[in-house]
């Protein structure tokens, strides 16, 4: 008995330790790594700014860019498949979205993965903040958004998600435009 | 003596994919991608390599009755290293891997072959053990992943072989793809091995 504990205590220990040594040495870079994918994902959505620095506002994290009026913010919900995480750069003084990106999904491949394709995202390019809806005909005004064909559950998510972030970013900006 | 024969076992003999056909999981779910099933497969054989080498080692030190916890803890220590290691400098196949690099701790390949091959052998052996299944699993893991890419997106490694005429077969890069050609891909297996012994009978 004694013996059983002991071996099973000197391999966690052992295990325990290397493996805290091998977290110090990489979780500077997974950081680093970590990091650097979210400055890109968020100077990519602002238009004008090169640089940004994160601002708290009713509890959620913006991204307010160093050109006046570009914020991001990185929002995210549930697709077909599993969780879809957005980043949004909008200006919210304006009521107007600029750009978003795909940062993360786990739809269909060759289906809902079409999200993440220009074709798509660029539908909100443009759109001012609101409520869209989806519909599965070309679009006959500005709050509506053409569903992908065979993905209607990830385009509607995708809106849902989008309608949600902008209504928030427009109550943390003092009521909008 | 048998370190080569313990070498090509895996390879092909007793290749855990396409003979034994165990860590299916993992062989289902990524190969999408040939660049996942090459890095999911050279994973896994770290892992085995790593596991195998220090089994081996404490074969005799370790109680019976605690046997399989030690090894999984063992696994588990290698498993959270490559984790680790791919999130800090393969970031982007990581991502791509997410869950499936943690699950090689159950993948049954690793503990069966710690538990089957490296308890009872030398050190050497097992290395050789580890490294015919490990690249074993590779080449198939490989192979299943090329055709699924090349069918489903024209494409293999990243590069696009076929233009934009091609129509995309989006069910290979689905799990229905991954059982219909892993499925064909065991019976051409079969074939050949049938051949090989045929003549050798003749």
């Amino acid at each position: 008995m004694k013996k059983l504990i002991l071996t099973l205590t000197i391999i966690g220990l052992i295990s325990a330790l290397a493996l805290a040594y091998i977290y110090q040495i990489t979780a500077p870079l997974i950081e680093g790594e970590e990091a650097l994918a979210r400055k890109k994902a968020v100077l990519d959505v602002l238009p004008e700014s090169d640089s940004y620095t994160e601002v708290v506002k009713n509890g959620i994290i913006f991204y307010e860019g160093n050109v006046e009026g570009e914020v991001a913010m990185s929002v995210s919900g549930g697709g077909f498949n599993g969780e879809i995480k957005l980043m949004i750069g909008a200006n919210p003084f304006e009521g107007k979205i600029y750009k978003i990106t795909v940062l993360n999904h786990s739809e269909t491949p060759g289906l809902g993965s079409k999200i993440t394709d220009d074709e798509f995202t660029s539908i909100f390019a443009g759109k001012p903040f609101g409520k869209y809806q989806v519909v599965k005909r070309p679009v006959s005004n500005p709050m509506e958004v053409e569903a992908i064909s065979g993905a209607t559950i990830s385009s509607q998510a995708v809106t849902d998600i989008i309608s949600d972030a902008v209504n928030r970013m427009r109550l943390a900006y003092g009521g909008g435009a | 003596m048998g370190f080569l024969r313990d070498f090509t076992n895996g390879l092909w003999n007793e290749n855990p994919t396409f003979r034994i056909v165990i860590g299916m999981c993992p062989t289902l779910a990524i190969t999408n991608q040939a660049i996942n099933g090459l890095v999911m497969g050279l994973a896994t054989t770290f892992v085995l390599l790593a596991s195998e080498i220090v089994v081996s080692l404490i074969k005799k030190l370790v109680p019976n009755e605690v046997r399989i916890p030690s090894y999984v803890v063992i696994i588990a220590t290698f498993v959270t290293f490559v984790d680790y290691f791919l999130k800090a400098f393969l970031p982007d196949v990581a991502a791509a891997l997410s869950l499936f690099i943690p699950l090689i701790v159950v993948n049954c390949i690793i503990l069966g072959r710690a538990e089957a091959f490296a308890s009872k052998n030398p050190v050497k052996n097992s290395i050789a053990d580890a490294l015919g299944m490990g690249l074993g699993f590779t080449w198939a893991l490989v192979l299943l992943s090329v055709i699924r890419e090349f069918l489903g997106s024209g494409s293999v490694f990243g590069f696009r072989l076929l233009g934009n005429w091609y129509p995309r077969m989006t069910i290979m890069l689905l799990p229905a793809g991954a059982f219909i050609s892993l499925g064909l891909l065991m019976g051409v297996m079969n074939l050949i091995s049938r051949k090989k012994s045929g003549k050798e009978v003749n």
